[in-house]
Parts: structure tokens; C-alpha cells; sequence
């Protein structure tokens, strides 16, 4: 598969109000890869993927700089319809945050904002949403029950399932699996692997060992600043800063 | 405070340090138990040789720990790998330095054959080089570890002038059956251990590899070099 650009991010400033959170990050993001965003606390990862799907917008006080493009569209541009721009860019949060309502329900959400009425449509897409987020078969039988019923890893694969639904291209996870025991935790990571053959996913990570497991691309942040970036195993074995290396070897701070 | 991970890399580095001081040692005296016929230095080679052993082990089992424990990174991870590898180029020049000893105490039981310069020479090639790939490990010096292959060459040259001087000895002995095979036999053991100080030279280029590993990420192992840069 030829790797093509989905994001690109050139010369990216981020402020709340009069403080530099992003500092002229460039950074290109393939198509069909798992880039990793790693980093100490507060060095702007959270930060970077809201810019990705003008999450920050939300903010009050927020200024952005520079731009970027999604499939060569910059996603700043005035006439960019930012309820589809989520709908393309879907996120998965931390804490797993099911709405209190059927497992159904949750998955057909976003279909239903979107204006999708038609039963059979839904079903079949809730089916599909749920098989991709391999929660399917451990579901299928409660497919009614409310979703607060549901462990705390079926729970995180449940939002995939929301985010997938609405067939996005792009799945942003911020920490997506520091809430869960190791065991739900490897799901998500082989969830990650299944789903990269046909989504782009950007994911922040504070375990190394998650960055090396799943990603294929490697981004360290350090105030505000894009350090390093390169394929995950060069990284991983032999980055080229030593910033870089002191931090993926813990001997940051 | 100190991260635990750090201390057990220095006491990986130490034990180390450790197993090369003691196989240098070890070359050092088995190459002198030759050179003097010195027949108790010889022995006491053989038996230093399963604390070497031992020690190989030793961090055989830090390694293994680190790795399960640690899941180390980067620089870390290749320190970690190149340690069991440089103990393992360590282990295996003690074992000639223990091959050299033997021979050499069987050459102590007998008359000596004459002198060989080229043996002398071989001796010191070997030794710079065990020196330069244990220096270059202290210092992380991947200089020094490239050099170690230029000397290979030297060596190989004069591991060669041992051989054609000892078969030309051999072929030329003219006096009786006995004296002949007495002459063959101390030859033979001299040429191998000319063979093991070959070896420890390439064993101690092997070192030198896999010091430019950890300290740079590269692989020497196949790479042209070029000397007269
Ligand atoms: N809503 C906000 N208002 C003001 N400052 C903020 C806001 N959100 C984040 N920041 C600041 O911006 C910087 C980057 O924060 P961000 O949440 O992006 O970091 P992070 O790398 O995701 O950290 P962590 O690993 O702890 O999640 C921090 O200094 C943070 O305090
Ligand atoms: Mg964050």
C-alpha cells in the first residue's frame, strides 16, 4: 500500500489565552499508519489531537496558528463544516464514557445526529461498528441492555464502536487504555492493529511499551515542541536526540 | 534518587568489567606460562577458568532480568544486548587462554624448540588488541573499537610466519625416528597455539563490533573500512 498523507501540520501554534501550549509543530501523518504521540505531562499531546478535530474550539480564549490540512483541506478554513470534520475525525477518550443507555443506543448515537432513521440501516451499521470494534460477539446476546452493565475494557470498545459507527477516517485515542487491566488493555491494542488496515489512527500514549507495541510512527513532544519523529523502531532502538533518548529511557526530570 | 533501573545497569556494567579484567589476566599469564615455560602459572590459568565461566552465567541471568523487568529501550537495550555478546567473545578468549596453557604445559616437559620471533610478535598483536577492545568498551570509544581490525590483519600475517617457519622446521628435521616425532609434537602444539592467539584476536574484533553497536547503533560487522582515510 503506498503511504499517502491524511494529516498535515505545518508551522502549528497553539495558545490558551496568552499561553504557547504548541509550538511550531510541522508534522505529517500517513495514511493506514498508528502514529504514537508520547511525551511528559503537559507537553501538548492532548492538546495537538484536539487541534486534529477543532476539539479546542469548544475552549474559550484559544488562538491557533499556522495550519492543517486534512487530505490536502485545510480544516481552519472558514468554510470548513466542523460537525463533519468530527464526524471524519472520530475520538476515543481516556476514561471510558458510555451514555446511560442500551448498548443499541450508544453504538446507533451518532447515526442517529446524523439523520439516519431507517431501522434495517442502523442495525446493520451498529452490527458492523460492533464487529469492528470486536465487541460483537460478547454483546450480541444484550444487544438492549444499558450499557453502564458492561466491564470497564468493554465499555472503552463500546466508544470505538460509537466513534466507528459514523465510519470515520481517522480515529484519535487519548490514552485509551490507561484506565483498563492488562487484559482489556491487549484487546485494545490488537483492536488497533485490525483497525489500521482501514482507518488512520493517532493515539497518546504514556507507556513506551504501548508506543513500541502499536505504533508505526513515533512523535515525542516536550514543552510544546515537536522533538523527534521517526518509524517506531528506530525510535525505540536508536533515536537520533538525546532529549529523546533520555525520556524513552526514563531518565527525563 | 537514583532509579533502581540505573544501578542494576552499573552492576550489569561492573560484573562486566569484571569478567574482562580477569579473562585479560588470564591471557596475560597463559601467553607468559609460554613464553617462560612457566608450568604452575599454566595451571593456575586452567583452574581461573570457571570463575570466567561462572561469571558469564552471572550475567547471563542479569540480563534475563532486566529484559523480563525493565522492558529497557534504546541505548539501554543495547547495552544489554551487547553485554551477553561481549561476554560471550569473553568466555570463549578465556577458553583459548586455557588452550594456550595446556599446550604450553606440555611444551614445559620437554626441551624447547628454538626461538620463534614471530611468535613474540603474535603474542603482542593479540594482547594490544584484547587491550584495545576492553578500552574502547571502559571508554565507549568506537575509534578505538574500528582500529582493532587493522590489527587483525597484522596478526593473521604473523600467525602465518609461525606456521611456514614450524612446517619448514618440521620437513627439514633430518636426525632419527624418535627425536623427529619429539619435534613434530612440539611444533604442532606451538602452532596451535598460534591459532589461539589468532583467535583471540578475532574475538576481541568481535568486542570491538559490538562496542560501535552500543554506543552508536551501528553494525561494523560488515562494513569496508577504509585505513587510509
Ligand atoms: N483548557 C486549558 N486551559 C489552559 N491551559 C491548558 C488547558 N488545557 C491544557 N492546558 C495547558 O496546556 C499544556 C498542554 O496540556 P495538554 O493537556 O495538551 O498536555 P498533555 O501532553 O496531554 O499532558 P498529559 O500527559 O498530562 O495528558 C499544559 O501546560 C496544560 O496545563
Ligand atoms: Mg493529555
Amino acid at each position: 500500500m503506498e503511504i499517502e498523507p491524511k494529516f498535515t501540520a505545518r508551522h502549528l501554534n497553539f495558545f490558551y489565552g496568552d499561553f504557547k501550549a504548541l509550538d511550531d509543530i510541522s508534522i505529517t501523518i500517513n495514511t493506514h499508519q498508528v502514529t504514537a504521540l508520547i511525551g511528559p505531562s503537559g507537553c501538548g499531546k492532548s492538546t495537538f489531537l484536539r487541534c486534529l478535530n477543532r476539539m479546542n474550539d469548544l475552549i474559550p480564549g484559544i488562538r491557533v496558528e499556522g495550519n492543517i490540512q486534512l487530505d490536502a483541506e485545510d480544516i481552519y478554513a472558514s468554510n470548513i463544516d466542523v460537525v463533519n470534520l468530527r464526524r471524519r475525525v472520530g475520538m476515543v477518550f481516556q476514561k471510558p464514557n458510555p451514555f446511560p443507555k442500551t448498548i443499541f443506543e450508544n453504538v446507533a448515537y451518532g447515526l442517529r445526529v446524523n439523520g439516519i432513521k431507517d431501522k434495517k440501516i442502523l442495525k446493520q451499521r451498529v452490527e458492523k461498528s460492533l464487529k469492528q470494534s470486536a465487541l460483537w460477539d460478547e454483546v450480541k446476546d444484550r444487544i438492549n441492555s444499558s450499557a453502564l452493565g458492561l466491564s470497564g475494557g468493554q465499555q472503552q470498545r463500546l466508544c470505538i464502536a460509537r466513534a466507528l459507527a459514523v465510519e470515520p477516517d481517522v480515529l484519535l485515542m487519548d490514552e485509551p487504555a490507561s484506565a483498563l487491566d492488562p487484559i482489556a488493555t491487549q484487546k485494545i491494542e490488537d483492536l488497533i492493529h485490525e483497525l489500521k488496515k482501514n482507518f488512520t489512527i493517532i493515539i497518546v500514549t504514556h507507556s513506551m511499551q504501548q508506543a513500541a507495541r502499536v505504533s508505526d510512527i513515533t512523535a515525542f513532544f516536550y514543552m510544546g515542541k515537536l522533538i523527534e519523529t521517526g518509524d517506531t523502531e528506530t525510535i525505540f532502538t536508536r533515536p537520533s536526540l538525546k532529549q529523546t533518548e533520555d525520556y524513552i529511557t526514563g531518565r527525563f526530570g | 534518587m537514583e532509579r533502581h533501573f540505573i544501578k542494576e545497569l552499573d552492576d550489569l556494567k561492573m560484573t562486566l568489567l569484571n569478567m574482562a579484567a580477569l579473562t585479560r589476566r588470564a591471557f596475560e599469564k597463559a601467553t607468559q606460562a609460554y613464553l617462560n615455560r612457566d608450568e604452575a602459572l599454566a595451571r593456575s590459568v586452567v583452574e581461573g577458568d570457571r570463575e570466567i565461566n561462572n561469571l558469564e552465567l552471572k550475567i547471563d541471568q542479569i540480563v534475563l532480568k532486566l529484559l523480563a523487568l525493565e522492558q529497557p529501550m534504546a541505548r539501554d537495550l543495547r547495552f544489554i544486548l551487547g553485554a551477553t555478546k561481549i561476554s560471550k567473545e569473553l568466555e570463549r578468549i578465556a577458553d583459548q587462554a586455557v588452550n594456550i596453557a595446556e599446550r604450553s604445559l606440555f611444551l614445559c616437559q620437554h626441551p624447547p624448540l628454538d626461538h620463534l620471533p614471530a611468535m613474540d610478535q603474535l603474542i603482542e598483536v593479540a594482547d594490544a588488541m584484547l587491550d584495545a577492545a576492553i578500552t574502547s568498551f571502559v571508554e565507549e570509544n568506537t575509534q578505538k573499537a574500528i582500529r582493532i581490525r587493522q590489527m587483525d590483519d597484522i596478526a593473521d600475517k604473523y600467525t602465518l610466519e609461525v606456521l611456514q617457519t614450524l612446517i619448514d622446521k618440521m620437513v627439514k628435521s633430518t636426525p632419527g625416528a624418535e627425536k623427529r616425532i619429539l619435534n613434530t609434537r612440539r611444533a604442532v602444539q606451538t602452532i596451535i597455539i598460534s591459532r589461539c592467539l589468532e583467535r583471540v584476536g578475532d574475538l576481541a574484533t568481535n568486542i570491538g563490533e559490538h562496542v560501535a553497536f552500543i554506543v552508536e547503533a551501528i553494525n561494523i560487522k560488515h562494513q569496508k573500512i577504509d585505513f587510509d582515510e
